[in-house]
């Protein structure tokens, strides 16, 4: 039993850091129709700007996020500009294989600059540990989760609570009236990518604390991702959090209880299975595709 | 060549070409590279040259074959590397256990067993769409990849599979797997050549066009689909054991990389989707790059940098890929200077009287007095909102009959429950006496339903023509394969054109037409389905009055000939002159039912709907 708790616990942790991931790819999508297959790389990217800050100058890979972060948000920024922004208007498909192209690219580059090695960030407090209740909560994960609430608290009050917020879920909801009310929607876009790549960034720095990395992570990163998107409900946060909630546990409980090789084949069958029994995911709303079709 | 060109010899009056027009030209490099392909062992023993057509050939069957479901259909796949794959664990896995027997012998094997995994990925495509569907081929990717890892008793998982060294003299060296795979390609070639020039490859385009459109005219989508998706494949899991018995050595990252699926992809874009020889070309191409890349730049990296870059550049700059770019610019060339055909005149069109082996005019007095669509009960909700809240009606066979109402009252609504372009959540539907709620839309247009749509639903990048003969009549298994614009059905779409005035349209790309011109073409493509029972949804909106003239013309003379027609029209005057009976629907609902002139009178309709000052006769004074 305490095994489970232990389980169920370290499950919650990680999931808390797979929404705030999850939670930029599903803000993107839901805001410009853009599935960003590159988020994965972003991530992993982020994880190895964090380790250099870490290696070189010897700042707190939590820390660092400070620093990571608007790196990758000028990066997110700078893609959108100049990659999606000239095939907003293109099918979606065409904008998986842009950004799925872009991925490839990160990937070399991050092989070029940091080599194909297996990389990890070990903080003093890496093997620490606290224990609550006969529980262990290891300090690398239980501040991780932390600061992965706390980021993605942050972007909840920017959406919810501020006129930038509106104005975002007014673009989403209908790109050409937001226009005519006054909302600048290729900027609101712009800035919408940049948050969600940001949002991955950090949780890139996070990850980059809890597992090991190499360019090619990103494949499984993104598979991970689409999996917790399509399970709550592609463009609807409040389904990341869940989705990564539940994601989180399935895979540790995989890992503990079936084998960790066939973990890595969850999120493939959670987006198989999501997607062909309900489509719209756990939280989503189908659309009414005869209105939207126009 | 072109995704759209119709078969040549089933088009009556096309101009005679001169041999040097582009096609020829292009037939005669096509040539002309086939026979450099064929003698090229012969002619040089050069391995590292060899090792590369050969991998090029490899690509470009599956290039070929993602381009049936890509292409054609429209379902963009990251997942087809995994059919090389999956051929090449079929057949190290089955010569692994039959040591005696040649491996060339389970190449056929390999396709079946591609083929049968695309059932699975058809069957996927029934449920999910556009993006969807590309994150699925991906999770399918390295969902295989995670089962060849970890079934390790058959794959022996990531130490892979060693197959067995060739037997044959060294001095031919590698002219077996050369030849063999010259020859799969030809088949791949002819199948899709084959594909495209019959009513299962246009089927397939209409889809890529607007599936839920497509199913209203009477294409089968499951079957075309599935069966789309099983051909993609076959050849594929062919080359791919051909692949695996050449590499000798099988693995579960090296076969089920996703990088060979980017490279197919890459292929088919580069080269052309929907055309014949653009994947072909474009697998060279790549493959080509791919080995300088690595032999010459380091690999590795530099190999992401190439596919990743040449995906953002492809995406970005050539959507349309080579051989389209090189088409549509000869095509600017040969149309300098001409005057678009687009802006010509309506024609004032021609009497049904030419199509009589179609439609005759019936006597009234022989109509029998029954429904022909009978609507009980039917209901629909989205979330909360009850869109259709149990409404009920008939439409009497051989009337014209008008349903009207408030803005939101639920009409289009019942038009798309009634061909199911939206499922209803309950309530029947009956048509010709035979209940049709449960049938798919196809089949409902097989039983005799024609719907036109509120905004025209065309298929844009075919021509007037093709979309007009797109429609299937019935449908059989065996139907596909016939040829899909056969010169009866070309003589029966034109005269049909000819009807509703748009023959010198016939060449057109249906989106360059306007949206009055776009109406009439829709109603000669469900007149070719030749419908018992004719849906249409606003025939008089956004045209103008001549058209509107003409289109009562049109409705009352096919009513002649024993068309029944529902029409959703706000137009007053057209609804109140032309139909009997007319329902009026509030809410979701139908509130009343009656003539034309219970209806203006009725008090509930007019506070509901028409308005206190409604007055039909004083409109008609304002507009001479």
């Amino acid at each position: 039993m305490s095994e489970f708790l232990q389980n169920l616990l370290l499950g919650i942790l990680l999931g808390g850091v797979y929404a705030l991931a999850a939670g930029g790819l599903t803000l993107i999508f839901g805001v410009m129709r853009v599935i960003n297959i590159a988020h994965g790389a972003f991530l992993i990217l982020a994880a190895f700007i964090t380790y250099s800050l870490w290696d070189v100058l010897g700042i707190d890979p939590l820390l660092a996020i400070v620093i990571t972060t608007p790196i990758v948000f000028a990066l997110g920024w700078l893609t959108y500009k100049v990659l999606v922004a000239p095939i907003r208007t293109a099918p979606m498909a065409s904008t998986v294989l842009l950004t799925f192209g872009l991925a490839l690219v990160v990937e070399g580059a991050m092989g070029e600059i940091w080599g194909n090695n297996s990389t990890a960030i070990r903080p003093s407090y890496g093997d620490e540990s606290f224990t609550i209740f006969g529980l262990f909560l290891p300090k690398a994960q239980l501040y991780g989760g932390l600061v992965a609430v706390l980021v993605l608290a942050v972007l909840w009050v920017i959406l919810t609570k501020t006129w930038l917020g509106r104005a975002i879920r007014a673009a989403a909801i209908n790109p050409s009236s937001a226009e005519l009310v006054g909302i600048k929607v290729t900027s609101v876009a712009a800035l919408v990518f940049a948050l969600g790549i940001a949002a991955a960034g950090a949780g890139g720095a996070i990850t980059g604390i809890l597992y090991p990395f190499v360019p090619g992570s990103h494949y499984q990163w993104i598979a991970r991702l689409l999996a917790i998107v399509v399970l709550g409900g592609m463009g609807s946060l409040n389904g990341a959090v869940l989705g990564a909630l539940l994601f989180g546990i399935a895979e540790t409980m995989t890992s503990a209880y079936v084998s960790p090789s066939w973990a890595t084949a969850v999120p493939y069958a959670i987006v198989f299975a999501v997607l062909l029994i309900r489509p719209q995911g756990l939280l989503g709303t189908r659309m009414r595709e005869d209105t939207v079709m126009a | 060549m072109s995704a759209t060109a119709p078969a040549d010899e089933s088009v009556p009056a096309t101009p005679k070409r001169s041999f040097l027009e582009p096609i020829w030209i292009g037939r005669a490099i096509a040539l002309a590279a086939g026979v450099l392909l064929l003698l090229y062992p012969l002619l040089s023993d050069d391995i590292y040259y060899q090792n590369m057509v050969i991998l090029s050939l490899i690509f470009a069957v599956g290039a070929s074959g993602l381009n049936i479901i890509s292409g054609f259909a429209g379902y963009i796949s990251l997942g087809q590397g995994a059919f090389l794959g999956l051929g090449g664990y079929t057949v190290g896995v089955l010569a692994a256990r039959n040591e005696t027997v040649s491996p060339w012998w389970w190449i056929p094997a390999a396709g079946v067993v591609a083929g049968l995994v695309a059932l699975v990925l058809g069957f996927v495509s029934l449920r999910s769409r556009g993006p969807a569907f590309v994150i699925i081929t991906v999770a399918f990717l390295f969902l295989v990849q995670v089962i060849a890892v970890n079934w390790v008793s058959v794959t022996n998982g990531t130490a892979g599979l060693t197959l067995p060294l060739p037997t044959w003299d060294r001095d031919i060296m590698n002219w077996p797997f050369y030849y063999v795979l010259v020859a799969i390609l030809g088949a791949q070639l002819l199948m899709t050549w084959w594909i495209r020039r019959t009513k299962l490859g246009m089927g397939l385009i209409a889809i890529r066009e607007d599936e839920t459109k497509a199913a209203t005219i009477g294409i089968n989508l499951p079957v075309q689909k599935i069966t789309a998706f099983m051909m993609s494949t076959f050849f594929v899991g062919m080359a791919g054991g051909v692949y695996g018995y050449y590499l000798t050595f099988i693995d579960p990252r090296g076969m089920f990389s996703i990088l060979i699926s980017v490279q197919l992809v890459l292929s088919l874009l580069i080269g052309g989707k929907a055309t014949l020889w653009g994947p072909v070309i474009g697998a060279f191409l790549i493959e080509y790059l791919n080995e300088y890349a690595n032999n010459d730049l380091g690999g590795g990296n530099i190999r992401l940098f190439l596919f990743g870059g040449l995906l953002v550049v492809v995406v970005i700059f050539l959507p349309k890929g080579i051989l389209p770019a090189i088409e549509s610019l000869l095509n600017r060339r040969r149309t300098a200077g001409k005057a678009g055909l687009v802006g010509a005149r309506i024609g004032s069109g021609g009497s049904l009287a030419s199509i009589t082996d179609r439609v005759q005019v019936v006597d009234r007095t022989q109509i029998p007095d029954r429904p022909l669509l009978e609507v009980k009960d039917l209901r629909r909700a989205f979330g909360g909102v009850r869109a259709v809240d149990g409404a009920s009606f008939t439409v009497p066979e051989g009337s014209i009959t008008g349903l009207i109402g408030p803005n939101g009252s639920g009409k289009t609504t019942i038009f798309n429950l009634i061909d199911n372009t939206i499922a209803a959540d309950s309530g029947e539907i009956w048509l010709a006496g035979e209940r049709i709620d449960k049938l798919p839309s196809w089949s409902r247009a097989h039983c005799g339903l024609g719907r036109t749509f509120q905004l025209t639903r065309l298929f844009g990048e075919m021509t007037v023509l093709e979309n007009v003969v797109a429609a299937q009549r019935s449908f059989s298994v065996r139907g596909l394969g016939k040829v899909a614009v056969s010169g009866a059905e070309a003589r029966a779409a034109e005269e049909l054109l000819e009807y509703v005035g748009m023959r010198a349209f016939r060449d057109q790309k249906a989106h360059a037409l306007s949206y009055g011109q776009q109406k009439l073409v829709e109603l000669a493509q469900i007149l070719m389905l030749d419908p018992k029972l004719i849906l249409l949804d606003e025939p008089a909106g956004g045209i103008n009055p001549v058209l509107i003239d003409r289109m009562s013309e049109m409705i009352r003379e096919l009513n002649s000939y024993g068309k029944t027609f529902l029409i959703v029209e706000h137009n007053m005057p057209f609804v109140l002159g032309l139909c009997d009976p007319i329902h009026v629907l509030a809410r979701g609902k139908t509130m009343a039912s009656g003539t034309a002139q219970e209806i203006q009178s009725d008090p509930a309709v007019i506070d509901a709907y028409l308005g206190d000052d409604f007055q039909l006769e004083e409109k008609k004074a304002v507009n001479p």
